[in-house]
């Protein structure tokens, strides 16, 4: 014979017909990723961007087709950039800080003790919380009134100097539950000889920390860094339990003004804030892969 | 340089008893192993010198500083750990500068710190592969970081945890020779674990038998091999191990016997033991050895045997055999014609090579007289 075949286990020789069945059949596997990729993703996306095209009458009843003005107009408006500030500082206030806290709990429970699974289910419970109920108990605790922390000027809600700060610490607070576990998973994932060499070798406890850990753990914190990023930015359940953007516009970030709870802003800005907000996303990460991704060691 | 002893150690781990009342004293420069199965306390024997566990009961010196109560980083020590334990974020240079670096408050000038990385590269033949990370390299290169790191140090003592047994057999071999050539040219104490015994044989000054965390014999090689302390160290040492069979002792003409459940083997020295005692006999398989059937002679004694199987090594032959209910292993002479399976032979034991042991102590008898260079420590 001197065409070329295929040959099936069964030794059959594969004929076209059952070629195009083979790829129909691929195509039915790939189908229900791609319809939910196209129903939650790609169609809402291409909704979004006609919408920026069309502006919006003050009534509501009609929304005629301007072109990208309406998108340029919005993302150089002051409304967007004071969203863009909040936003940013809200990454800011919670995504060192979390992390931090996340590593320092995480390594002061990464040890053989009797009972350490107590404070080890303690510090992971805000995973299984939900943002809204963290919220509400957050709110017991900063309320102006009756809160335990009513008098500590820091972190009051009713200031818009502190507002955005003081809800920032709720989500430091309610993202730590992962944090932790996530650096508690990657610490103990050493090896213990790796980090008895290192005792031998002679390091002490910080340098040891700086040296061998922080190295060891970095696939983690690059993680976590990217996900703390995604949760600030898209933090809006508990600003709107906690201040509801308020007082003034004090903490309404950019997801907070697309949201738009009192309903002030027309569909076809909200729209072209989404976009902006999705331009946003993409810079950050981008510039978080860049800064970080060198000093990232991804095992052997 | 300096030597290490445990002066009557004792390590538990709550109820556990890893290691007990463990004397013994590796001398300065000597390559000391500690050969004993599975789970026999020699791991925490050599963690103990590193300061890895802390000494429960007893002294433990390195030199002449008992260091009980010293952290690792003090003991000048270096260990090399079986999994090489090597940091996988540094280059082989930043591993093995390491050590050297750790403790900023002794670090070593940079020109002086590279020298002596260059050295340890050179003699270990990773010179080319300093850039490297430790993922880019095979099995036996990162052995080679492992021990890398701990020569560039200098250290009193090197301490070894089975660094060969992640290796596949052939480096096995190649790397054992490498070791005792390191010691050699290092001339330091070596401290070296393992649960092999060729490993121990080929490359120790002196081997600690241990079991169950006690010293069974502490010895040259030729000299455990030889002159076992107990039924343990002789059936440990020597592969095939040392064939044993309990029987009674008879005296005759001359020398004595024993006479067991298969047959009547003759003896050259009774070490002590009288007509009727109970005794463990001991031959090892080179000093047994099927009869000519030719040669026959129903009166001669030996032991019936029958063939289970025969194991072909190329320079020798392996004869499997039952007798009674112990297996027993001959080793032939590949040159000779080997009996066939399911043979019933007659095995014979060379009487001058024959072995005694109490069977209620495990020990040799007669071992306390003529091993005056082994320390026996007798537990029970
Ligand atoms: N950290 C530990 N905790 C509890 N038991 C241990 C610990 N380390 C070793 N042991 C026990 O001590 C005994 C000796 O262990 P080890 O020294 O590791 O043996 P090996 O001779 O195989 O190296 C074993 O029974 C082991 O289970
Ligand atoms: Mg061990």
């Amino acid at each position: 014979m001197s065409i070329t075949v295929e040959s099936s286990p069964d030794g059959a020789t594969k004929r076209t017909g059952q070629r195009v069945r083979e790829a129909l059949l691929g195509w039915a596997f790939l189908l229900p990723a791609m319809a939910i990729f196209v129903t939650f993703f790609y169609y809402p996306l291409y909704r979004l961007i006609d919408m920026s095209l069309h502006r919006e009458n003050r009534f509501g009843t009609a929304a005629p087709y301007v072109g990208p003005s309406q998108l340029v107009d919005t993302l150089s408006g002051s409304d967007f950039l004071e969203g863009v500030k909040h936003s940013g500082l809200y990454m800011v206030y919670t995504v060192p800080l979390g992390i931090l806290l996340g590593i320092l709990l995480a390594v002061a429970a990464n040890r053989r003790l009797k009972g350490i699974r107590v404070f080890q289910t303690i510090f992971s419970s805000t995973v299984a919380t939900s943002v809204a109920v963290a919220s509400v108990i957050f709110f017991t605790l900063v309320n102006p009134e009756v809160g335990y922390f009513k008098d500590v000027s820091w972190l009051s809600l009713s200031n818009p100097d502190t507002a955005l700060f003081s809800v920032s610490l709720s989500s430091v607070w309610q993202n730590l539950g992962l944090t932790f576990i996530i650096v508690l998973a990657s610490l103990q994932a050493i090896p213990t000889e790796v980090e008895e060499a290192a005792a031998l070798d002679g390091y002490g406890p910080v340098r040891h920390f700086l040296r061998i850990t922080v190295p060891l753990i970095s696939p983690a914190l690059m993680f976590l860094a990217v996900v703390l990023v995604v949760a600030a930015l898209q933090a809006y359940a508990q600003i709107e339990v906690l201040t509801n953007g308020g007082p003034g516009t004090s903490t309404q970030t950019l997801l907070f003004k697309i949201a738009d709870p009192q309903g002030i802003r027309p569909l076809g800005i909200r729209a072209s804030m989404s976009i902006g907000l999705f331009a946003l996303t993409a810079i950050v990460a981008a510039g978080q892969y860049a800064l970080l991704s060198k000093r990232v060691h991804y095992g052997d | 340089m300096s030597g290490v002893t445990f002066d009557e150690v004792t390590k538990r781990f709550g109820d556990t008893t890893a290691v007990e009342n463990m004397s013994l004293e590796v001398a300065d420069g000597e390559f000391m192993v500690l050969l004993g199965p599975s789970g026999c306390g020699k791991s925490t024997a050599l963690r103990m010198i590193a300061g890895l566990e802390e000494v429960s009961d007893g002294m433990l010196s390195i030199g002449n500083r008992v260091v009980n109560n010293i952290p690792p980083r003090e003991r000048d020590i270096a260990m090399v750990f079986q999994s090489y334990a090597l940091y996988p974020h540094m280059s082989v240079r930043k591993n093995i500068e390491s050590p050297l670096v750790a403790n900023r408050a002794n670090r070593l000038p940079a020109g002086e710190r590279s020298e002596r990385i260059d050295e340890a590269a050179e003699v270990l033949g990773l010179t080319d592969y300093l850039d490297r990370k430790p993922g880019e390299l095979s099995g036996g290169q990162r052995q080679r970081v492992a021990l890398a790191r701990a020569i560039v140090r200098r250290p009193e003592v090197f301490l070894m945890d089975e660094p060969l047994s992640n290796l596949d057999a052939k480096l096995r071999t190649q790397t054992r020779l490498e070791l005792v050539e390191l010691h050699r040219r290092l001339r330091t104490t070596f401290v070296y674990v393992t649960h092999d015994q060729v490993e121990a044989m080929t490359m120790a000054d002196r081997i600690a038998i241990i079991n169950d965390g006690h010293v069974q014999q502490v010895g040259r090689p030729q000299e455990v091999y030889d002159r076992p302390a107990n039924l343990f160290v002789a059936r440990f040492i020597g592969s095939p191990p040392m064939n044993t069979i309990s029987g009674t002792v008879g005296t005759s003409g001359t020398g004595g016997n024993v006479a067991t459940e298969a047959g009547v083997v003759a003896v050259a020295e009774l070490s002590g033991s009288r007509a009727g005692d109970e005794v463990v006999l001991g031959v090892r398989p080179e000093y047994l050895k099927p009869r000519d059937p030719s040669k026959d002679d129903p009166g001669a004694g030996g032991l019936r045997a029958r063939v289970e199987n025969i194991e072909m090594l190329g320079h020798e032959r392996h004869l499997l055999t039952r007798v009674g209910n112990e297996v027993m292993v001959a080793r032939l002479d590949p040159a000779l014609p080997p009996p066939s399976i399911g043979d019933e032979v007659v095995l014979e034991a060379d009487a001058a090579n024959v072995y005694l042991f109490d069977p209620s102590t495990t020990e040799r008898l007669g071992s306390g007289t003529s091993t005056p260079t082994a320390t026996v420590v007798a537990d029970g």
